[in-house]
């Protein structure tokens, strides 16, 4: 398995010394994120994440199937990460390795285990059918600050899905195709969003906003904390790495807020103009024969 | 079956009759096993937990996949313990037995790996690892009992070990959980928070686990698992924090008791800084 490579002493110490006098090297502020960015592809479910140089995709898919025994009213719902030798040469096929397992925890946590998505309405027929809804996580290039980016790209993707109207008539189930019924939205409860801060300095006294592969190479720790704009926790997770105030801690969590409220906000207007460059306006509109010539 | 915390208000008791601030029973022994080079058997309540230290030594073959965290302080910490610094692996090991359903668990379940590099992690921040370059600390951690505040457990059964193998640290690194009063959807304002959570409360009520270095107001480790409103984060994580100080107390308490007990034993010589010690 091929090692990543480390940055040198040199650099090491450059971006030390930088933070300490409160500058980075792409020039933004401690506390701005990289220019975020996020279009869907032409099918419904698939997101495209741009933060800085880091890219991730998202693509939700739904298939009917037979629900856990243990839980017959509920639907199925997982997240699939996939960090491919694409990303960097250190990850190999079919081996995972600690960031990758961390990576889907977290994912696992913030939208799963937050109940953002209501899996009771993924129920078809009680302990029979049910939807399965998956969401595949592809990260085709990797430039520090994975968590924030994966999870934008989830919450998008499945916002932006929409799976097979279906109806139950007598006992029969029939799932319609796109060109029957339109396909509805999955019900979703709440958007959870990562903010991941990193903590450089002897006490990891410097706090730092949406780390490059760079600096993520020479922090000390990190803190994901996810939150949803109405201001609940659905995760926080510090796992280890040098002790941070518990004072700077709470900061963080505020400050992280408010990030929240952005990506929220810049989330909510994509989808509108995804869902307004579909809108062919209406049913009349479609079944014109007529051109705008 | 739901944890009925209707009565709480009333007489401010919890289900196993403590109050707010009251940690459980802890009860911790250090070299229980006289073969290991560090090893700690840790109760929290009814959570119970081995650990045995191996090291500081040679690294052996590498093994494959995600046997815990590399050192994490600085960085540097290489494949294979080649770095500058100890690398500090540890596996968790949760026996069938230890919970009420008994539920099989492979190696590779993902909750089972973030803890183990958890642990590693909050320990490679506070043992003094560049100390040992081109080696290896490998803890071992069996639980034997769950109920609650598992990951406290093991973090303070695995510095406990650390300080028998005689492994320079910082400082403690000590644990606990803390949880409020009342469930999320209760969205209650004015719930209080609570200290050192059993299973029952923490599968109903939203908690936090804080570890701690030592009696300093630092975190080393912050793990919240539960939805929770951004107010009530305050509240628990001071009452966690103050938690984290008890158990330094208690934890302490149990490696100067043994040592104390091993100098009148005669298994080690009473060296010339434990003259302060009261040892007669």
């Amino acid at each position: 398995m091929p090692r990543e490579v480390e940055p040198s002493l040199n650099e090491r110490q450059f971006v030390l010394q930088a933070l300490q006098e409160n500058l980075r090297l792409d020039g933004r502020e401690l506390d701005q994120y990289r220019p975020l960015e996020l279009n869907f592809g032409e099918e419904y479910g698939v997101a495209d994440v741009t933060l800085g140089k880091t890219r991730v995709l998202a693509k939700a898919t739904a298939e009917v199937t037979v629900p856990y025994t243990d839980r017959p009213l509920d639907g199925i719902f997982t997240i699939a990460t996939e960090l491919s030798p694409m990303t960097s040469p250190s990850f190999e096929v079919n081996r995972a390795t600690e960031t990758e397992v961390l990576l889907s925890r977290l994912l696992e946590k913030t939208v799963r285990r937050s109940g953002a998505l209501d899996t009771e309405s993924l129920c078809l027929v009680a302990g029979q059918k049910c939807w399965s809804v998956r969401v595949d996580v592809h990260v085709l290039s990797h430039d520090g600050n994975l968590i924030d980016a994966a999870c934008f790209a989830v919450v998008a993707a499945l916002r932006h899905f929409r799976k097979p109207d279906t109806s139950m008539d007598a006992g029969v189930l029939t799932v319609y195709t796109p060109a029957e019924r339109e396909p509805v939205p999955l019900s979703w409860l709440h958007s959870p969003f990562c903010v991941t801060w990193s903590f450089f300095g002897e006490d990891g006294e410097f706090a730092v906003l949406d780390a490059t592969w760079l600096e993520e190479q020479v922090r000390v720790g990190s803190c994901t904390v996810s939150l949803n704009k109405h201001g609940e926790i659905c995760q926080i997770a510090k796992l280890g790495g040098t002790p941070v105030d518990a004072v700077s801690l709470l900061q963080c969590t505020s400050v992280a807020l408010t990030k929240v409220k952005e990506f929220s906000e810049l989330m909510d207007r994509r989808l509108t103009e995804d869902l307004k460059r579909r809108d062919k306006g209406g049913f009349m509109a479609q079944l014109k024969a007529d051109n705008d010539r | 079956m739901p944890l009925d915390t209707s009565t709480y208000s009333l007489a401010l008791l919890r289900v196993d009759g403590r109050r707010w601030n009251e940690l459980r029973r802890v009860h911790a022994q250090i070299r229980t096993q006289a073969a290991a080079d560090g090893s700690s058997y840790l109760e929290m309540g009814h959570t119970k937990v081995m650990c045995v230290v191996t090291g500081p030594s040679e690294p052996g073959p590498r093994r494959g996949g995600v046997g815990g965290g590399g050192a994490g302080a600085g960085g540097g910490g290489g494949a294979g313990g080649q770095g500058k610094e100890a690398e500090v692996v540890v596996s968790i090991v949760i026996a069938g037995f230890s919970s009420v359903d008994r539920k099989r668990r492979g190696r590779g379940d993902k909750r089972t790996l973030e803890m183990q590099s958890t642990v590693a992690n909050a320990l490679a921040a506070s043992l003094h690892t560049h100390l040992f370059p081109h080696s290896q600390i490998s803890i071992s951690l069996h639980v034997l009992s769950q109920d609650g505040s598992l990951l406290a457990a093991l973090i303070n059964a695995a510095t406990l070990a650390c300080v028998d193998a005689g492994i320079p640290m910082t400082d403690y690194v000590v644990a606990c959980t803390a949880g409020s009063t009342s469930t999320y959807a209760a969205n209650d304002e004015s719930a209080d928070p609570l200290l050192d959570l059993n299973h029952q409360e923490e599968q109903e009520l939203p908690g936090l686990t804080v570890a701690t270095l030592g009696e300093s107001d630092r975190v080393a480790v912050l793990v919240c698992e539960s939805r929770v409103q951004v107010s009530r984060l305050e509240g628990m994580l001071a009452v966690g924090v103050d938690g984290c100080k008890q158990m330094r107390e208690i934890l302490d308490r149990v490696v100067r008791e043994k040592g104390r007990r091993m100098i009148q034993e005669g298994t080690v010589e009473k060296g010339i800084g434990l003259n302060e010690m009261d040892v007669d």
